[in-house]
């Protein structure tokens, strides 16, 4: 990648004298520097009014709007998160549990598919190939879907929906797949089998360790996918002990919903509500509650999540 | 057959490694989609998908005597899925040259990480800030934006359809397009600088460049990906679609594609004949364009082509 061509830059002594002349950047090179600039606040404004409304004072949202500088600043949203307590702790131990199981599960039956399809003298893999592929042109639809893991499989309100039907994904165990094809010589496997290690410890103890930095790239995008996922939530989980934390908040919204297009809301209903009337500042902080550690992870993995991307885009 | 066999069985720690992924496959992806039979069935809980009685074509007819629903999510999937693949693709590129042409590579590095960051933020999350921005009385459209060129006047967007192909264009891309510029610059970050190098020699100014090797060298990578997403034209992203307008009546005639009308309708009691004869209808015509797509790619430049 980029860091690639500044080594290669650095050693050739041609290139270098040519980069010393680049050094110099032209005009245009400052107006792209603008736009890219430009195109960045755009990515990170939203995202930074999270922030600040989440620290802002509910009638200050209410009274100008959600701004970047609020009238007054207030931990009150925050604290009103905390007020959910119970709740958030457990849908937060949900999307963890959620999140690192799907993950590893995932990961672990991807990579052993990968691995045997990507035996060359194994003939079965022609079929599994195929097999693969298929999802990927084909699929059942949301309506059955739901039937057959609801009626015939009775999943509705099992956490094992939410980790099952997104575990393995076609494109996924291609990405695997074409990392051990050609990242992982041949001769390897030869080796290891000619000094006795049978089938299995090829694959444990060689095969698997090497395939980290793959792993590591699938396993951060898939994270990502069970994190972020509510559709499946929405559909299956019914008991609030089950609750992920992107259904918490779906449901945050439905009820401001809720209240707001039903006007006559008995004052008794409201009162009962007390301070979890969920408003603007505390649903944003809800927000940067739900949305942080996924951002804060995300820079030490990308590294191996552009490396991964750039293996797994070598058709398969 | 017999020699397959005996491979088979020569290689079954193989058999025994794939198997875990097989099965779950098999569960979750192949029985669904033979459940698709529903769209020939009347069916009911209590006989389940594969007994319940058959019902041909009547399913099917509904199709027809709801064709208001029926076209218009059809054409809003259709609409989004060209708006987001040919201009998402198109800023995609677009990003992805200027980050690689970009000469201070610290600063692009940092901003590329900062472009990525939306695409970790769900759509659960994503539809408060879009709020937070368009709420006709607190967003902060309508209180210092608009107001600040001159329109005085909170635009309601929330009940105002009209608006929300370009408001739910402009989330896919703020959402999408610096993650999917990563994979285009992969591809940049591979060709070999000495083609630059020629081409300056022989006079080609910076826009030659990017047009005469840039581009070409971008194809195959291109055509992939739009193969790939023609096997999605028929599905939508129900975060956008569904939670981002917050399923909002109004704004149904330009939101509500298929999939965010099957989610709708599977939270409020379906009518499963309607609705299993659309995502059977959403299937097939899904699996017949990636045939078509490959077919086309396979005469044009075999080797791009996916099988």
């Amino acid at each position: 990648m980029a860091k690639d061509r500044e080594k290669m830059v650095t050693t050739d002594p041609d290139l270098i004298r040519m980069s010393k002349k680049h050094k110099r950047p032209g005009f245009g090179q400052y107006i792209l520097f603008f736009f890219l600039l430009l195109y960045t606040l755009f990515c990170f404004m939203p995202f930074l009014l999270v922030v600040t409304s989440a620290f802002s004072k509910e009638s200050s949202i209410v009274h100008n709007g959600f701004r970047y500088i609020p009238e007054e600043w207030s931990l009150d949203g925050m604290s009103s998160v905390l007020k959910y307590g119970k709740q958030l702790v457990r849908s937060y131990a949900v999307t963890i549990f959620v999140t690192v199981a799907g993950t590893f599960i995932g990961l672990f039956v991807m990579s052993m598919f990968a691995y045997s399809i990507s035996r060359k003298d194994f003939r079965l893999r022609r079929f599994l190939n195929v097999f693969l592929i298929i999802p990927m042109l084909f699929h059942g639809g949301q309506l059955s879907a739901y039937i057959i893991f609801t009626g015939v499989y009775h999943l509705k309100d099992n956490l094992l929906i939410l980790i099952l039907p997104i575990c393995v994904s076609t494109m996924n165990v291609i990405i695997l797949r074409t990392y051990i094809a050609n990242s992982i010589p041949n001769e390897l496997f030869e080796a290891a089998k000619i000094d006795g290690a049978g089938e299995y410890r090829v694959f444990f103890q060689i095969t698997l360790p090497l395939m980290k930095p793959s792993l590591a790239a699938v396993g951060f995008m898939m994270a990502t996918g069970y994190w972020n996922d509510w559709q499946n939530a929405l559909l299956y989980i019914d008991s609030a002990s089950k609750k992920p934390l992107q259904l918490l908040l779906i449901q945050i919204q439905k009820t401001i919903e809720f209240l707001m297009n039903s006007k006559d809301v008995p004052a008794s209903v409201l009162e009962a509500m007390g301070g979890n009337l969920p408003a603007n500042a505390a649903t944003m902080a809800t927000v940067l509650v739900v949305v942080g550690p996924i951002l804060i992870a995300y820079p030490f993995f990308q590294k191996y999540f552009i490396k991964g991307l750039t293996v797994g885009s070598v058709k398969g | 057959m017999k020699g397959f066999l005996k491979n088979t069985w020569k290689h079954r720690a193989y058999v025994v490694l794939a198997l875990p992924a097989f099965l779950i496959m098999l569960l979750f992806a192949y029985v669904p989609m033979f459940g698709l039979i529903i769209a020939f069935k009347r069916f009911n809980y209590v006989d389940g998908i594969f007994k319940s009685p058959w019902n041909f074509p009547e399913n099917f007819k509904l199709l027809v005597t709801s064709s208001k629903t029926f076209l218009n999510i059809t054409k809003n999937t259709l609409m989004y899925y060209l708006i987001f693949t040919l201009i998402g693709t198109t800023l995609n590129i677009i990003l992805a040259i200027s980050i690689d042409q970009f000469v201070f590579k610290k600063a692009g590095r940092v901003m590329q990480t900062i472009m990525i960051i939306p695409i970790f933020i769900s759509y659960a999350a994503v539809q408060f800030i879009v709020y937070a921005f368009l709420s006709s009385d607190t967003g902060l459209l309508n209180t210092e934006i608009l107001p600040f060129f001159g329109v005085d006047k909170p635009i309601k967007f929330y009940t105002n359809a009209g608006y929300w192909p370009y408001i739910l264009s402009v989330v896919n891309f703020w959402h999408g397009v610096g993650y999917g510029s990563v994979l285009y610059m992969s591809v940049l970050a591979g060709i070999d600088q000495e083609l630059y190098e020629a081409a300056k020699i022989d006079g080609a100014n910076k826009w030659q460049q990017i047009w005469n090797i840039t581009i070409p060298m971008l194809i195959p990578m291109i055509t992939v990906m739009l193969l790939l997403s023609v096997g999605g034209i028929m599905r939508s992203d129900t975060g956008l679609f569904y939670t981002v307008t917050r399923n909002n009546g109004l704004l149904h005639p330009t939101t509500q594609t298929i999939d965010a009308f099957v989610l709708n309708a599977l939270l409020n009691n379906p009518n499963y004949g309607f609705t299993g004869a659309t995502t059977f209808y959403q299937s097939v015509v899904g699996l017949v364009m990636m045939l078509v797509a490959n077919g086309v790619v396979r005469k044009i430049a075999p080797e791009n082509a996916l099988f």
